[in-house]
């Protein structure tokens, strides 16, 4: 043990976990930035294709077309499409298994533990039954009935979800979407080889991707994450590397599908299963965070206090939280399980099982969760947890890191819990807006990458930079992970901020960052910004409100990325997402998106820069709105 | 002096240091993501062939010892620094009648696309005080920066 396993880590936002990580004999993906630094120039411009065999084609200014004629706008926009339906296809999986699950547990007549949530969708879709799992199966069967629709029957609930200017400017540009899971297979087949060349038309399709994947994907997960898993509730909670604790047999979760586990979180703390933990000498089980599904269940914490021992960090912190020793099992069910995990597993002997076999790791054990069996398949993974742990503690150096993190973060922010703390309406957040002591609100949501500054570099930075300008901060996915790590949704986080934010703050005992848990949760932003527009009176684009994805990461957060800018908000991008070798796909999604949704891109890597560009739009946003 | 050496077997033709090229010799300012493909004033110095047998050749200046250009050259724009064995080239100086192009032994040396009026050479990246971009760009040392004799 610590010998430098090579001094040559990339930079983090979170020192204390950037020095830890440089210390480990093991290799993570911190220590593979330096040996991929140097980058393909077409593939960053996104003017590579390899659709045909003539292929990889690239643009230069002596080939400005590949061989079968395309051009850069065709090949930018072809490739960003698929990474569109890509990403929209993920979360489209997540909704209907979150759907899936709810349906079987009201036939098994199983727990709802968010009733309001319930009787909230019941209302919204217009069921009227009483039974409540009567109710609960017709909730499900809507969501389920429009993601299997065709792409050419237009979708029941988008109207339904989303604010009404908006689907009326969605119609006037012909992008309301028609069955989600057809969306994404219209997506795939319009960018295959020689079909569609139009640079605007396949943009379109990815706004319409973009809708889908917002009103399922995020916001209809998160509500029907709530009637089963219960809803968030605001509370303090440790987070970091610091919620290990060695003497309970710890299960690191990685994934997005939290309905997945409902079964084995409830069997865990069963007496049965602490009897057979304590006779293999632990004194029970722990379930450690990470990812955004550990960042779900940090979200509702309140209902899962005695088996979640916290959320310790986001995607591109599991290699540490493993190499800590203290992890007996990984159960992951769907990204971002990184490879990078595999060999720290074989290395630590830790346990690998997966129970979705869309994200099944190449050294995992792979049991795919069947809610039917889902007892059965409970007292399996419980014993093979078990055995993992009695072949592997004691035979594995321990290398903890209990000073990692922070004891008290502020979770369970939700669109309802907030409300809740505001006294039942917005009212007071709103009037805190239009005195300006709220300036506005930035969304630092998407995921966590090494690349745009190093590990949350930016996002941190720059979460920074907009609470100093009075500007509160919403933050859903590893962004969030990243940014609790580092203290900023602690209330003592309210020094950081501007004067006036931080008498908000420090009045109400709030940090000037609020946690809204997983990527999922931008759906719940989308909720909080629509119900401050319908009191205002005013359409999303108004609102003095943006949104960051400085460190997006991956292909779903390109999508979370088209229904921000449908929604027609402002959205900052760290990184290029490899579309700038398209003239038309640049002016299109930074400039004419304005005059259609009324959203905007902007990219820029620097924390300070953009903090002053987000900070003008609000501004200017403000001014129109006479505030 | 320096030289930009090439390993030609360890070529997988996949143009970064033509791209970094083009980069370092932008006229407007930017970032590689911006950097137009399709501006055919964005030239590169270097260029890669694909030879009959599937290999690749990179071709780069070799900054000669007994450089041809420079001999070729009638107006004075290209010469030889006998410290650090670089041959430059000065668009001032530049009479346009491409006798360098003619002579370059490895047929790196072109008109520019855009005016046919000067040269496109390679300067060494000497502007920016380190190693040459293209070496920098290359994921597989295909090309490296070795001390030579002069």
């Amino acid at each position: 043990m610590n010998q430098c396993y090579g001094c040559n880590t990339c930079k983090s936002a979170d020192k204390p976990l950037e020095n830890y990580i440089r210390s480990l004999p093991v290799e993570t993906s911190h220590h593979r930035v330096e040996g991929q630094s140097t980058k393909c120039g077409f593939g960053l411009q996104g003017v590579c294709c390899r659709l045909c065999s003539n292929g990889p084609c690239r643009i230069t200014p002596n080939a400005p077309r590949g061989i079968c004629g395309a051009n850069a706008d065709t090949i930018v926009t072809r490739n960003f499409l698929r990474a569109v339906a890509s990403g929209s296809g993920c979360y489209i999986h997540i909704v209907e298994n979150t759907a899936l699950n709810l349906k079987k547990t009201a036939q098994a007549k199983g727990k709802l533990k968010g009733l309001q949530s319930l009787n909230h969708l019941a209302e919204i879709f217009g069921i009227t039954d009483e039974d409540i799992y009567v109710k609960a199966e017709k909730v499900a069967d809507a969501v389920l009935e429009d993601l299997y629709k065709p792409e050419y029957v237009s979708a029941n609930l988008v109207e339904k979800i989303a604010y009404a200017p908006r689907v009326k400017r969605w119609k006037e540009l012909g992008i309301m979407p028609g069955g989600a899971k057809a969306e994404v297979f219209k997506g795939v087949v319009k960018c295959s080889t020689n079909l569609n060349s139009d640079p605007v038309d396949m943009l379109t399709d990815c706004l319409k991707l973009g809708i889908s994947t917002g009103v399922y994907g995020l916001t209809l997960t998160n509500l029907l994450n709530d009637v089963l898993l219960g809803q968030p509730e605001l509370r303090l909670a440790p987070v970091g590397l610091r919620v290990i604790d060695p003497d309970y047999i710890n299960i690191m979760i990685t994934g997005h599908q939290h309905t997945i586990f409902v079964d084995l979180q409830e069997r865990l703390i069963s007496d049965e299963a602490k009897a057979k933990a304590q006779a293999a000498g632990a004194k029970g089980f722990k379930l450690v965070g990470c990812t955004c599904v550990g960042q779900d269940l940090q979200l509702r914490g309140a209902h899962y206090t005695e088996v979640f021992d916290g959320h310790a960090g986001n995607n591109y912190t599991s290699e540490a939280i493993l190499a800590t020793g203290a992890i007996d099992v990984v159960l992951s069910e769907f990204n971002c399980t990184l490879p990078g995990i595999e060999p720290i597993c074989d290395e630590l002997k830790i346990k690998q099982i997966c129970l979705d076999d869309v994200a099944k790791k190449s050294n995992a054990e792979l049991m795919q969760f069947s809610f039917e069996n889902r007892a059965e398949q409970s007292e399996i993974i419980i014993d093979k947890i078990i055995a993992a742990y009695k072949e592997r503690r004691g035979a594995v150096p321990m290398n903890l890191f209990e000073e990692h993190g922070n004891d008290c973060t502020l979770t369970g922010v939700s669109e309802g819990s907030l409300k809740d703390f505001l006294g039942g309406k917005w009212t007071p957040l709103i009037e805190l807006i239009v005195s300006g002591e709220i300036k506005g609100i930035a969304g630092v949501v998407g995921c966590s990458n090494l690349t745009a500054g190093g590990h949350d570099v930016l996002s941190v930075e720059l979460t920074k930079e907009l609470i100093a300008k009075d500007i509160l901060v919403f933050t859903a996915g590893c962004s969030s992970g990243g940014i609790e790590n580092c203290g900023l949704m602690t209330p003592e986080a309210a020094k950081l901020a501007g004067p006036k934010l931080r008498t908000v703050c420090e009045k109400l005992n709030i940090p000037p960052v609020l946690n809204f848990g997983p990527c999922l949760a931008i759906g719940r932003l989308e909720i909080v910004a629509t119900e401050i527009a319908k009191e205002l009176g005013v359409d999303l684009p108004e609102l003095p409100l943006v949104l960051s994805a400085a460190q997006w990461l991956e292909e779903q957060a390109l999508a979370d990325g088209c229904f921000g800018l449908a929604l027609g908000l402002p959205l900052h991008l760290g990184l290029p997402p490899f579309i700038t070798g398209s003239k038309t796909a640049v002016k299109v999604m930074t400039k004419d998106m304005k005059e259609l949704t009324g959203g905007q891109v902007i990219i820029n890597g620097d924390a300070k820069e953009t903090a002053i560009i987000l900070e003008k739009i609000i501004e200017e946003k403000r001014n129109h709105l006479h505030i | 002096m320096k030289r930009i050496m090439i390993n030609a077997s360890k070529c997988d033709g996949c143009k970064n240091c033509t791209v970094a090229c083009m980069q370092a010799h932008r006229e407007t300012p930017g970032t590689i993501y911006d950097l137009d493909l399709t501006d055919i004033h964005n030239e590169s110095r270097n260029h890669i062939e694909k030879m009959p047998d599937g290999s690749y050749r990179p071709i780069f200046c070799r900054h000669c010892d007994l450089p041809e250009c420079v001999m070729s050259c009638m107006s004075g724009a290209l010469t030889k620094d006998e410290t650090t064995g670089i041959v430059s080239y000065d668009e001032k100086k530049c009479g346009s009648c491409f006798m360098c192009v003619m002579n370059c032994p490895y047929g790196v040396l072109k008109a520019d696309t855009a005016t046919h009026t000067k040269v496109i050479k390679c300067d060494f990246c000497l502007q920016d005080n380190s190693e040459p971009n293209c070496v920098k760009a290359c994921p597989k040392n295909a090309i490296y920066v070795e001390e030579v004799a002069l």
